[in-house]
C-alpha cells in the first residue's frame, strides 16, 4: 500500500497543480510540499522496513489476467535505496526549479512531480509489463521538459534524445512481449529463466542506452548540457540509474546463461565506457561537459559491477549507484548555479571565484572532491566495492578501473580549479555572490547524506540484498 | 422456387463491384466517380440479398436496406458538393484535388 | 582501553569540523586556537595511550578497537577499527606532538594571510587523516586514512590557490599520489579476492604461512611498495615533492617533512609479514632506499631555493628509512623517523622564519649573514643541521648510523653496496646542509638582508604576510608562538636521539619489537666501525662544502653535471613526455576524431536519414484520390489471393 502512495502522491499532486489555477508562487509552493510529503512517506517507509524480508509494502492488482498481467508493486532493499535517491534528488531539483522561479509554472511543476511518480513508479515495479509502462511514462515529462525550458540547442538535445531512447524502447518492447509471452506471466517474481540470447539483448541495449554505454551514449552531452540545470541533475543522477535497476531485476535473474554467455563483451564494454568517459570529461570546454562526460564514465563503473555479478560487486554497484546520484545532481546545480552568476560555464572563462566566496568555494570543493573518489568518500567505498568484485572476473577489468582512479583525480582536480582557482577568469566580475541561503539549502541535503554515506556505506551496501540472498541465489547465475 | 441459382446472383454482384470500381479508379469527374460508388453499393447489395437468399435468413435484406439508406444520404451529400463545385466554377476533375499531397 | 585513541583520532576531526561549520562567526585567531587545541588534546589522547600501555605486560599491548562496520559488500567487511599497539602509539606522539608544535607555529607564521581559517581547517583535517593513517585497524582504513592525506597535503599546497604554480604542484602532488593509492588498491583487491579480508591479522598470518602463492603475495608487496614510494617521494615517483614546496613553509614542515611523506616506512614496518614473505620486493625497497638517497643528495647540492634544499634533504632522508626498512631493521627505520621529524621539523620552521623575515624571499643567492639579525634562528637551524648530518650526540647521529650498521650486518654484496650508499650520502648530507646552512647564516650580510633588517628596525611596514601588523611582529624573529614551538624542536633535535643508543640503551627498541621484531641485529663492532665512518663522511662533506662556499664557489664545479641536477635529472620532462603528453593527446584525439565526428556526428547522420526516409514516403502522397482507390482495392486483392491460396 506505502507503495502505491509513494507512486500515487506525485502523480495525483501532478494532476492537480497543473489544474489548479492558482498564481505561480502557490503553484511552486504547492508542488515543493508535495515533494516533501514525498520524502517523508519515503522515510517512514525505510524506518518500518525488514531489510531481510525480500520484497515488501507489495500490492497486486489483476490487470490483464489471460496475458498474467498485474499491476505489481513493492521494494526490495536495494530498489527502496534507489526509489529514496529519486524522491530526495526529485525533491531538491523541484527545490531549484522553485528558487530559479522557472516560468510556466502549472506545466513545469506537474511535469516534475510526473517524472518523480513515474521514476518511482519504476523502481517499485514488480511486473515487467508495469516496468515499461513506466519506463516508457518517465520520458515524457523529460522531453517536454528539456525541450521548453532547455537551453539554446533544446530542440536538437530533445530530438536525439527521443530517437536514441525511443530506439532503445522498441527494442525492450519487443524484448518484454517476448519474453512475457514465452514465459506465460509478465510478473518479475514468478517468471522463470529465459536462454534467448535476443530477447536477451534487446533489455541491454535498452539500458545500455539509458544508462549510457559506450556507443550508444550520442545523446548524453547535448541532453545534459542543454537541459535545464535541475533537469539535467534527474536525468544524470536519477533517470540513468533505472538501467542499473533494470539490469538487476529484469535482466540478470531472468537470463542467467546470456549474461554468463556474453560477460565479457559486457565487461569490456562497461570498461571501455569507464575509461572513454573519463578521458573525455578532462578534455571538455565546459563545467557541464565535464560533469556529463564523468557521469558517463561512473556509468561504466556501475554497469563492470553489475555485469561482474559477484556479491561484492553487486552491492558496489547499488552503493555507487546512490552516490553517482547524489553527487552528480549536487554538482548539476552547482553548475547551474554558477552559469547563473557568470552566465557561462565555459571552463576557460571561469577560475578564481573561490577568492571571497567561502561557502562556494567549500561546497564545490566537497563535492568535487566526493565526484573524483577521494579516499573515505562513499564514491570511494563504493569503487572500491565494485573493483574488488570484478577482480575475480579478472584482474584486468580491476586494472583499468584502478587507472580510471587516476583519471577521474584528473578530470576532478580540473574541474574544481576551472570554477575556483587560479586567476579570476573573463566571466568572472569579481561581484558574484557567494552561495545564497536558499541555494545553499539545496545542496546541502544532498552533500550531508553523501558525508553520513561516507562515514557508514554500510548502511546501503550491506543492506541492498538480504543476508540470505547472494549474487547467486537472486540471480541464479552460474557461478 | 425459380430462376438462376444464388452463384449467378454474386456473379452478377461481382461484375457490378469490379465496374463500379473500376469507375472511381480510372474516370476523373466527380459526377461520373459518385455513380460509379453508387454501382460498388449496389453490388453490395445484391451480394447481401443473394446471401441472404442462400441462408434463408432475413438479416442480408435488412443490410441491403440499411446499405440503401446510407448511399441516398451519400448522394445527397456528394452532390450537393458536387453542385456547390460547379456553382464556385471549379473545374470538375477529381485529379485537380491534391491538397492532400506529402 | 582505546578511549586515549580513539579521542586522539577524533578530536582534530572536531576541530576541523567546528572551524568549518562556525565560517566567520569566529575570528581568524580563534580558529587557530581551535585548531591547536584540538591537535594537542590529539597529543594528550596519544600520551594517555601511551602510559595505559606501559602499564601492560609485553605481549599484552595490541588492542583492536572497533566500533562499527565501515563497508560491508558481500562477504567483505570492514571495520570502522584502529588498532593500538607500540607502533602505532609512537606514530601518534610524533604525528599529534611535532603536529601541534607546528600548528601552533602557524598562528604566528599565517597571521594576517587571506582565508586563514581555511588553513587551520585544513591543518586539523590533515592531522585527523594522519592520525587515522597510523591507527588504522585493517588495510581498508589505512587507505583511507592514506588517501585523506592525500587530500589534505593538496588543499595546503594549493593554498594560495590564486597562484597558478601552487595549484599547479597541488595537481601534480594529488595525480601522482592517486596513481600510488591505485597502484595498493590493487593489491588490495588481489588480497581480497585471495583471502576475502582486508584485515591485519589473517593477511599477516597468510603471508606468513604460506597460505598464499609467492606470486600473490609478491604482488600484492609490490602494491603496498608502489603506493609507498609515491607518499614518500621515492624513486621513481618522487617529482611532486620538491614542487609541494608552493605551500606554506608550516605545511612543508608538518606534511612534506614530519608525517605524511615519511607514511611510506610506517606502512612497510605495519606490514612487514608480507614483506617478509616477499624478500625481492623487500630488497627493492632498500634499493629504491639507496638510489633516492644518492640522487636526491646530489640534486640538493645545486639548488638554489631554501625551501627545495630541505625538501631535497627530506627525500634523501626517507631513502635512508626506506633502506632500513627494506634491510628489516624496522626499529631503526621508525627511529630515524622520529628524530628525523624533529630535526626537519625544525630546519623548516627556521626556514620559515627567515622567509617571513625576508618579506617571502626563499632564494639563498639573496640572502647571507643573518647570523646577525636572528641569532636564535641561527642558534635553531644550526642544532637541525648539525643533527642532519649526523654529529654525535645530536639527533640524527644515532638513528642513521643504526640503519646503515643494520644494512653492514645484513651482509652480502647488497648489503656492502647499501652499506656504501650510506656513508657516500652521508658526505653528501653534509655538503648540502652546511653549504645551506653556510649560505644563509655565515658571511656578509647580503643587500636584501640589510634593507630587511633596517626595515624591521623602523618598526616595519612591507610585504603582504605582514598587513596585519599585531603583536606578531614585535620582535624580528617573529611572535612567541613561533618562538616557542621552535625552542621545543631544538631541543627535540638536540636530545631526541638518546631514546635509543643502539646497542646499550635501547627503551625504543625494545618498546617496538613486540610490534615489529627486526631481522637484522647488528654487532656492537659493526656499530663502532658504521659511527666512525659516518662521521667522518660528514666531516669530509662539511669541509668540502666550507671550503667552496667561503670561497663563492659552487659545490659542483662541473657545469655540465650541474645543469643536469639542476634538472633534477630530467624526471619531470621525461614523465611529461611519456604519460602527461600522450594521456593528453589521447584524449583529445578521442573527443575531435571519434566522439565529435562519429557519435555526435551520427546525430546529424541520423537526422537526416530520416528527413529521407521521410521524404520518400511523402512522395507516395500523391493527393489523388484515384490512385488511394487503386492501391485500396489492390491491396485487398493481394490480401484475397493470399487467404485464398494460403489458406
Amino acid at each position: 500500500m506505502l507503495t502505491t502512495l509513494l507512486i500515487v502522491l506525485p502523480l495525483a499532486s501532478a494532476l492537480v497543480v497543473w489544474l489548479a489555477p492558482l498564481s505561480k508562487e502557490s503553484t511552486a509552493g504547492l508542488a515543493l510540499l508535495a515533494a516533501l510529503a514525498e520524502v517523508g512517506l519515503w522515510a517512514g517507509g525505510v524506518i518500518n522496513f525488514d531489510f531481510e524480508g525480500g520484497v515488501q509494502y507489495g500490492w497486486t492488482r489483476s490487470w490483464f489476467e489471460d496475458l498474467g498481467i498485474s499491476y505489481d508493486v513493492g521494494f526490495y532493499g536495494f530498489s527502496l535505496w534507489l526509489a529514496g535517491l529519486a524522491i530526495v534528488v526529485g525533491a531538491v531539483a523541484i527545490g531549484y526549479g522553485v528558487w530559479v522561479e522557472r516560468e510556466r509554472a502549472r506545466a513545469y511543476y506537474g511535469l516534475m512531480l510526473f517524472l518523480i511518480g513515474s521514476v518511482v513508479g519504476v523502481f517499485a515495479s514488480q511486473d515487467l509489463l508495469l516496468f515499461y509502462v513506466f519506463f516508457e511514462a518517465m520520458l515524457i515529462p523529460l522531453y517536454v521538459l528539456v525541450g521548453v525550458w532547455g537551453g539554446p540547442r533544446r530542440v536538437r538535445a530533445t530530438l536525439t534524445f527521443v530517437l536514441y531512447t525511443m530506439a532503445g524502447s522498441l527494442l525492450m518492447l519487443a524484448s518484454v512481449v517476448a519474453f512475457g509471452i514465452g514465459q506465460g506471466t509478465f510478473s518479475l517474481l514468478d517468471a522463470g529463466q529465459s536462454t534467448n540470447d535476443w530477447v536477451f539483448l534487446g533489455f541491454v541495449v535498452a539500458f545500455a542506452v539509458k544508462s549510457p554505454l559506450l556507443p550508444f551514449h550520442g545523446w548524453l552531452r547535448e541532453a545534459y548540457t542543454q537541459a535545464p540545470p535541475e533537469v539535467a541533475a534527474v536525468l544524470s543522477g536519477v533517470v540513468s540509474k533505472t538501467a542499473v535497476f533494470g539490469l538487476i531485476w529484469v535482466v540478470l535473474p531472468h537470463f542467467p546463461e546470456p549474461v554468463d554467455d556474453l560477460r565479457t563483451l559486457l565487461l569490456v564494454l562497461a570498461a571501455a565506457t569507464l575509461v572513454y568517459g573519463s578521458l573525455l570529461a578532462f578534455r571538455q570546454p565546459d563545467v557541464r561537459g565535464i560533469v556529463a562526460y564523468s557521469s558517463m564514465g561512473q556509468m561504466g563503473l556501475i554497469m563492470l559491477g553489475v555485469f561482474a555479478v559477484t556479491d561484492v560487486g553487486l552491492d558496489g554497484a547499488v552503493l555507487q549507484s546512490v552516490n553517482h546520484g547524489l553527487v552528480s545532481a549536487a554538482m548539476f546545480l552547482l553548475a547551474g548555479m554558477v552559469e547563473r552568476r557568470c552566465g557561462t560555464g565555459d571552463c576557460s572563462a571561469l577560475g578564481g571565484m573561490a577568492k571571497g566566496r567561502p561557502i562556494l568555494a567549500t561546497v564545490v570543493m566537497a563535492t568535487g572532491l566526493i565526484v573524483l573518489a577521494v579516499p573515505g568518500s562513499a564514491t570511494f567505498a563504493g569503487e572500491f566495492a565494485i573493483l574488488s568484485g570484478v577482480f575475480d572476473r579478472g584482474w584486468g577489468y580491476a586494472a583499468v578501473g584502478a587507472g580510471a582512479i587516476v583519471l577521474a583525480a584528473m578530470y576532478g582536480l580540473r574541474l574544481i580549479s576551472a570554477i575556483l582557482h587560479d586567476a579570476r577568469g573573463a566571466a568572472v566580475s569579481g561581484d558574484e555572490p557567494d552561495l545564497r541561503a536558499g541555494e545553499l539549502a539545496l545542496v546541502l541535503p544532498l552533500l550531508a547524506v553523501l558525508l553520513v554515506l561516507s562515514f557508514w556505506p554500510a548502511a546501503v551496501s550491506g543492506t541492498s540484498f538480504s543476508s540470505g540472498d547472494t549474487a547467486t541465489t537472486i540471480t541464479g547465475s552460474p557461478g | 422456387m425459380l430462376g438462376p441459382g444464388v452463384p449467378w446472383y454474386l456473379a452478377v454482384a461481382a461484375i457490378l463491384f469490379a465496374t463500379g470500381a473500376l469507375g472511381v479508379m480510372l474516370r476523373r469527374s466527380p459526377l461520373i466517380v459518385l455513380l460509379s460508388l453508387e454501382l460498388m453499393l449496389n453490388g453490395s447489395n445484391l451480394a447481401l440479398v443473394g446471401f441472404s437468399r442462400l441462408f434463408g435468413e432475413a438479416d442480408g435484406q435488412v443490410f441491403a436496406l440499411a446499405v440503401m439508406a446510407v448511399a441516398a444520404a451519400e448522394v445527397c451529400v456528394g452532390l450537393g458538393l458536387i453542385v456547390a463545385m460547379a456553382r464556385r466554377r471549379l473545374p470538375l476533375d477529381v485529379d485537380r484535388f491534391a491538397e492532400l499531397r506529402g | 582501553m582505546t578511549a586515549g585513541a580513539w579521542a586522539c583520532l577524533l578530536s582534530p576531526l572536531v576541530g576541523a569540523g567546528a572551524i568549518t561549520a562556525a565560517g566567520t562567526r569566529i575570528t581568524r585567531r580563534q580558529a587557530g586556537w581551535i585548531a591547536t587545541l584540538s591537535v594537542f588534546v590529539a597529543f594528550a589522547g596519544a600520551l594517555v595511550t601511551l602510559i595505559t600501555l606501559l602499564g601492560k605486560e609485553a605481549e599484552d599491548r595490541q588492542h583492536l578497537s572497533v566500533a562499527y562496520t565501515w563497508l560491508e559488500a558481500g562477504g567483505f567487511r570492514a571495520d570502522a577499527s584502529i588498532l593500538v599497539d607500540p607502533l602505532s602509539v609512537v606514530m601518534m606522539l610524533v604525528v599529534s606532538g611535532v603536529g601541534g608544535l607546528i600548528v601552533w607555529y602557524s598562528m604566528g607564521y599565517m597571521a594576517g594571510a587571506d582565508e586563514e581559517r581555511r588553513y587551520f581547517a585544513y591543518m586539523a583535517l590533515f592531522v585527523f587523516s594522519m592520525l587515522l593513517l597510523v591507527e588504522a585497524g585493517n588495510l581498508l582504513l589505512l587507505l583511507v586514512g592514506w588517501g585523506l592525506v592525500g587530500l589534505a597535503s593538496y588543499l595546503l599546497i594549493g593554498f594560495d590557490h590564486h597562484r597558478p604554480a601552487a595549484i599547479a604542484a597541488a595537481k601534480k602532488a594529488f595525480i601522482v599520489n592517486a596513481f600510488g593509492d591505485a597502484v595498493m588498491a590493487l593489491g588490495f583487491f588481489l588480497l581480497i579476492s585471495r583471502l576475502g579480508t582486508l584485515d591485519f591479522a589473517p593477511v599477516f598470518e597468510a603471508a606468513g604461512n604460506g597460505a598464499l602463492s609467492d606470486t600473490v603475495v609478491t604482488l600484492a608487496a609490490l602494491g603496498l611498495l608502489g603506493g609507498a614510494a609515491a607518499k614518500s617521494a621515492q624513486i621513481p615517483l618522487h617529482t611532486w615533492l620538491p614542487d609541494a614546496m608552493e605551500g606554506p613553509t608550516p605545511v612543508s614542515a608538518l606534511i612534506h617533512a614530519a608525517t605524511m611523506v615519511t607514511a611510506g616506512v610506517y606502512l612497510i614496518c605495519r606490514t612487514h609479514p608480507v614483506f617478509e614473505a616477499a624478500p625481492e620486493v623487500q630488497h627493492l625497497a632498500a634499493i629504491l632506499g639507496a638510489a633516492t638517497l644518492l640522487v636526491a643528495g646530489l640534486v640538493a647540492l645545486v639548488q638554489q631555493d631554501i625551501k627545495r634544499v630541505i625538501a631535497y634533504s627530506t627525500m634523501s632522508q626517507i631513502g635512508y628509512m626506506f633502506l632500513g626498512a627494506g634491510v628489516g631493521a624496522y626499529g631503526f627505520a621508525i627511529f630515524h623517523l622520529v628524530t628525523h621529524a624533529f630535526f626537519k621539523a625544525l630546519l623548516f620552521l627556521a626556514a620559515g622564519i627567515v622567509i617571513h623575515h625576508l618579506a617571502g624571499e626563499q632564494d639563498i643567492r639573496r640572502m647571507g649573514g643573518l647570523r646577525r639579525f636572528l641569532p636564535r634562528t641561527h642558534l635553531a637551524f644550526g642544532v637541525g643541521t648539525l643533527a642532519l648530518i649526523g654529529i654525535p650526540p645530536l639527533a640524527g647521529f644515532w638513528s642513521k648510523d643504526a640503519i646503515v650498521a643494520s644494512a653492514l650486518a645484513t651482509g652480502g654484496t647488497l648489503g656492502i653496496l647499501l652499506y656504501v650508499a650510506g656513508i657516500a650520502g652521508a658526505v653528501l648530507t653534509g655538503a648540502y646542509a652546511l653549504r645551506l646552512y653556510w649560505i644563509v647564516f655565515q658571511g656578509e650580510p647580503s643587500p636584501l638582508v640589510l634593507e630587511h633588517a633596517a626595515g624591521h628596525g623602523d618598526g616595519h611596514a612591507h610585504g603582504a604576510e605582514d598587513a596585519a601588523g599585531h603583536e606578531a611582529h614585535a620582535h624580528a624573529e617573529g611572535p612567541t608562538s613561533m618562538l616557542l614551538p621552535v625552542g621545543a624542536l631544538t631541543v627535540l633535535a638536540a636530545v631526541g636521539g638518546l631514546i635509543l643508543i643502539p646497542g646499550l640503551w635501547k627503551p625504543l627498541e625494545t618498546w617496538l619489537e613486540t610490534a615489529v621484531h627486526p631481522l637484522v641485529e647488528a654487532s656492537v663492532a659493526e656499530e663502532w666501525v658504521t659511527s666512525g665512518g659516518a662521521v667522518l663522511a660528514g666531516a669530509v662533506g662539511i669541509w668540502v662544502a666550507w671550503r667552496a662556499v667561503s670561497a663563492g664557489r659552487e659545490l659542483v664545479p662541473w657545469p655540465h653535471l650541474r645543469t643536469v641536477l639542476e634538472h633534477k635529472l630530467y624526471f619531470d620532462e621525461l614523465y611529461d613526455r611519456l604519460l602527461s603528453r600522450p594521456a593528453q593527446l589521447l584524449a583529445a584525439r578521442l573527443r575531435d576524431d571519434v566522439e565529435q565526428p562519429l557519435v555526435q556526428g551520427s546525430l546529424d547522420e541520423i537526422g537526416r536519414g530520416a528527413l529521407e526516409a521521410g521524404g520518400g514516403v511523402a512522395r507516395a502522397q500523391s493527393g489523388l484520390l484515384r490512385s488511394y482507390a487503386f492501391v485500396v482495392t489492390a491491396s485487398v486483392i493481394v490480401l484475397a489471393v493470399v487467404f485464398l491460396v494460403v489458406r
